[in-house]
């Protein structure tokens, strides 16, 4: 089946009422759960697994997976409006969001998060049409050095995003790190700063250090504000429109965004936390003027969004093209899979080219619906803004609270985030960078076990970081990140 | 408050109780019955324990909860289930890990499977395949071990130290005299990438998760470890009695249904004949085997020999392992 004869095809099975409806109502569901702070499209998933024994398997699996890419949409929302990310992956677009909204460009920066999402989708799905045969080759060929190198330049290039003296950038992303080596070692089974609590086996849980360190202390941090609890101002509609400057603006960081979401989102185990934090890094990077990043830049928010967007459609590339979950939800949805008593793997796309293509012309539908469907709410989501603190604060803890639960059931999680909060409170204070902190959490551990594995691979030579073509290229890569600061203030001083 | 409302509020208590206790056996269950799965929804404890809840359910006229509470490979559930106490509404249904190997790998486990645990009923067991990539120059376990014969030479992938893939590999390697190289990963689909990736060269995996990728001509698998060939996979020999393995080779993951000890052992006895009952319909076996297991309908003193079993077995795996590092 030709490319063409396959898009067709799955317009006829994307088309079907009954999986367009499922589709509808998946992208509306999972912008909902990413809108609403902590609890995400895992969640979601989790919830609507006993409805899809009810109904056809293309139509549970196009719902499915319009909540999952649904969500990456909400999440922008909070994080602008309340630097409250719905989704950990949308941290980073506080960076920036926040910033703006508090410039009065609430609905402009709400904009550009849906259009740049919007955008990155689309894009992804061309990357996902044209090239799944390739990325799916690239999952495999991509082992344990490619990854630990990959990701040791990722960290190198991100740990510049946050503001202030690099000593406190850098200590925030050591934290992260050491706070990514609690619970159990993968390499030796032993349990790394658990003090003998088993919920912290696992580790700790993503979403709660992402809604303590970001929502939780913003909260607390706005509590001595609230007694100035006025109506904030009226926002016109001439706010909401971005300028010719916005536009031309949002354009480059779009295209880079996706082409790096959509990297990432093909190889099994990154996926779109990481997409957006270095989907930031790269904009900053690239900046001519990167002191406005953090004061409301809006290529912060462009990037990151297209980055994350892009990173939710390829992520299905392993999973359709080899069986392979790249995360969690992925595994989710195979699970969906198997209960129809369809057998994931290398021969899905000749066994059941109805669920591969169906599956892909639904996610152009459902994103076109979503970007229908979140523009006109650009204004509703802004006069959220007008919502007394004392309704709006006790609210958000609400929804964290059982954000934070919805992960896996666990009331230790809640007090961890009420903890967390404290500490995110007091970072905030000392002018820390939280976002550097997740940053280090989500990359150290992946770095750790790919490093660890990678040298258990080559029984300890060290040699296979540059005897690899790829893992050597990200080595050099590295130091070229690591030299280039040094170069410019050697020639600053001889100039 | 008044003496007269603390006496009426002292007397509806004694009522409770009275009526808790008369209700006995013969009514239960009289409340929705909860049962804590180590997993989380969409995973195969979790579908194991919905497929056989919803017709529990149905022949005990309550609903069945089904509750996740994943993390620390099942053990949070097994903890879980404990702190309810023994209510005669609390279940658990979880795999073999936190009921054999647990107290070996985690020192604050919180509980001793034996003496807090009342077994209920074996559910279904799934064997292992060994998978390796098919460029691997044997196609057999005997051309297996032959390549394995220089000491660390072979390396193979698990989901961890001291989980069923990687202590199922060690068992092996002890029965065939060869010693195997250890690469620890966090899930079967980490392994699966990097065998065809060709990083590593084999690993003990679900038939189901090599399957696909045997069918696509990426994958072999050259022997399973359960003691009869496997429905799903007829053609894969078994390797009990095969390349100098003793007959008695056998290891298998398992799901079964406990209970917290000390739960009245009328009612574990109903559930027990209730859960067999269900293990027979053919429909039910049907579904399991799809998913790559194996209906095990048994008494619960099965059960508490397979957990006796299994812990000695899998115990003298991890003593020969951490002594060898």
């Amino acid at each position: 089946m030709t490319t063409l004869e396959g898009l067709s095809h799955g317009l006829t099975v994307a088309l079907q009422p009954s999986v367009l409806i499922y589709s509808l109502f998946g992208a509306l569901l999972g912008t909902l759960v990413g809108v609403l702070p902590g609890i995400g499209a895992m969640a979601a998933i989790t919830l609507l697994l006993p409805i899809t024994y009810y109904i056809s398997s293309e139509a549970a699996l196009v719902m499915l997976a319009a909540v999952y890419y649904g969500a990456q949409y909400g999440g922008a929302v909070a994080s602008i409006l309340l630097r409250l990310p719905g989704t950990p992956q949308s941290a980073v677009t506080t960076l920036d969001g926040y910033p703006m909204a508090q410039q009065g460009r609430a609905g402009v920066a709400l904009f550009a998060a849906m259009v740049s999402s919007f955008a990155g989708s689309m894009l992804g799905i061309v990357i996902l049409v044209a090239l799944a045969g390739w990325l799916g080759r690239l999952a495999t060929s991509f082992g344990a050095a490619e990854y630990a190198a990959m990701m040791v330049m990722g960290l190198v290039a991100a740990s510049t995003i946050g503001e202030g003296r690099p000593a406190k950038s850098l200590s925030m992303v050591v934290l992260g790190v050491l706070l990514g080596c609690v619970g159990t070692d993968v390499n030796s089974g032993v349990q790394r700063f658990t003090f003998g609590q088993v919920q912290l086996l696992d580790g700790i849980n993503l979403v709660a250090l992402a809604m303590g360190l970001f929502g939780l202390a913003e909260v607390i941090g706005n509590i001595r504000k609230a007694e100035r609890d006025g109506p904030p101002p009226h926002v016109s509609l001439r706010q909401l429109v971005p300028t010719r400057d916005d536009l031309r603006r949002m354009v480059a960081p779009i295209g880079r965004g996706t082409l790096l979401g959509g990297f990432f989102g093909a190889l099994p185990g990154t996926g779109s936390t990481i997409s957006s934090f270095l989907g930031y890094a790269l904009e900053r990077r690239v900046a001519r003027q990167p002191e406005r990043f953090g004061n409301g830049a809006i290529e912060g928010i462009a990037g990151p969004e297209a980055a994350n967007n892009s990173a939710a459609i390829t992520a299905f590339v392993p999973t359709l093209t080899l069986g392979i979950p790249g995360d969690p939800i992925m595994a989710l949805m195979l699970g969906a899979l198997v209960i129809h008593g369809i057998q994931p793997g290398p021969m899905m796309l000749e066994a059941h080219p109805d669920m591969f293509w169906g599956l892909v012309v639904s996610f152009g539908i459902g994103n076109l619906f979503l970007l229908v469907l979140n523009l006109p709410l650009i204004g509703l989501w802004v006069s959220m803004l007008r919502i007394p603190f004392r309704w709006l604060y006790p609210a958000i803890i609400v929804f964290v609270c059982l954000g934070v639960y919805s992960v896996r059931g666990s009331t230790f999680d809640i007090v961890m985030v009420a903890g967390i909060g404290a500490i995110g409170y007091a970072l905030a204070v000392a002018a820390f960078s939280p976002a550097l902190l997740l940053l280090g959490f989500v990359l150290g551990p992946l770095i750790e076990t790919n490093l660890r594995r990678a040298l258990l691979v080559s029984r300890g030579d060290l040699v296979t970081f540059v005897e690899r073509p790829v893992a050597c290229g990200f080595v050099i890569a590295t130091a070229a990140l690591l030299a280039l600061p040094l170069l410019k203030g050697l020639r600053r001083r001889n100039g | 408050m008044t003496d007269l409302r603390r006496s009426l509020a002292l007397a509806s208590l004694l009522a409770g109780a009275f009526v808790t206790s008369a209700a006995g056996a013969q009514d239960w269950p009289a409340e929705p019955v909860h049962v804590f799965v180590g997993f989380p929804a969409g995973s195969s404890p979790d579908t194991i324990a919905r497929l056989v809840a919803e017709p529990l359910a149905e022949a005990m006229g309550q609903p069945v909860v089904v509750e996740n509470k994943p993390g620390a490979g099942g053990v949070i559930a097994i903890q879980q289930m404990l702190a309810r106490g023994n209510d005669d509404y609390s279940f658990g249904i979880n795999i073999n890990g936190p009921l054999t190997t647990a107290p070996r790998l985690i020192a604050d486990l919180g509980y001793d499977p034996v003496a807090d645990i009342a077994p209920v009923g074996l559910i279904a067991t799934s064997p292992l395949v060994l998978a390796v990539g098919a460029d691997f120059p044997a196609d057999d376990v005997q051309g297996f071990i032959d390549a394995a014969a220089e000491p660390e030479a072979i390396s193979y992938g698990s989901v961890g130290e001291g989980s069923g893939a990687h202590l199922t590999a060690e068992l092996f390697a002890d029965a065939a005299g060869v010693q195997l190289f250890h690469i620890p990963f966090q899930s079967y689909a980490e392994v699966t990438t990097s065998i065809l990736g060709g990083e590593i060269d084999s690993g003990f995996m679900a038939p189901s998760a090599a399957l696909p990728h045997v069918e696509a001509g990426t994958m072999k698998m050259l022997g399973i470890t359960s003691a009869e060939p496997f429905a799903q996979v007829p053609d894969v020999p078994v390797l009990a009695g095969q390349a100098g393995l003793p007959d008695d080779f056998r290891a298998e993951l398992w799901n079964a249904m406990i209970a917290p000890a000390g739960t009245d052992p009328a009612i574990v006895e109903r559930l027990n004949a209730e859960l067999n009952k269900i293990l027979k319909n053919p429909e039910v076996q049907d579904r399991l085997l799809a998913m790559g297991w194996q209906a095990q309908p048994g008494t619960s003193e099965d059960l508490a020999e397979r957990i006796t079993d299994d812990t000695a077995m899998w115990g003298g795996v991890i003593d020969r392992t951490q002594a060898a590092n």
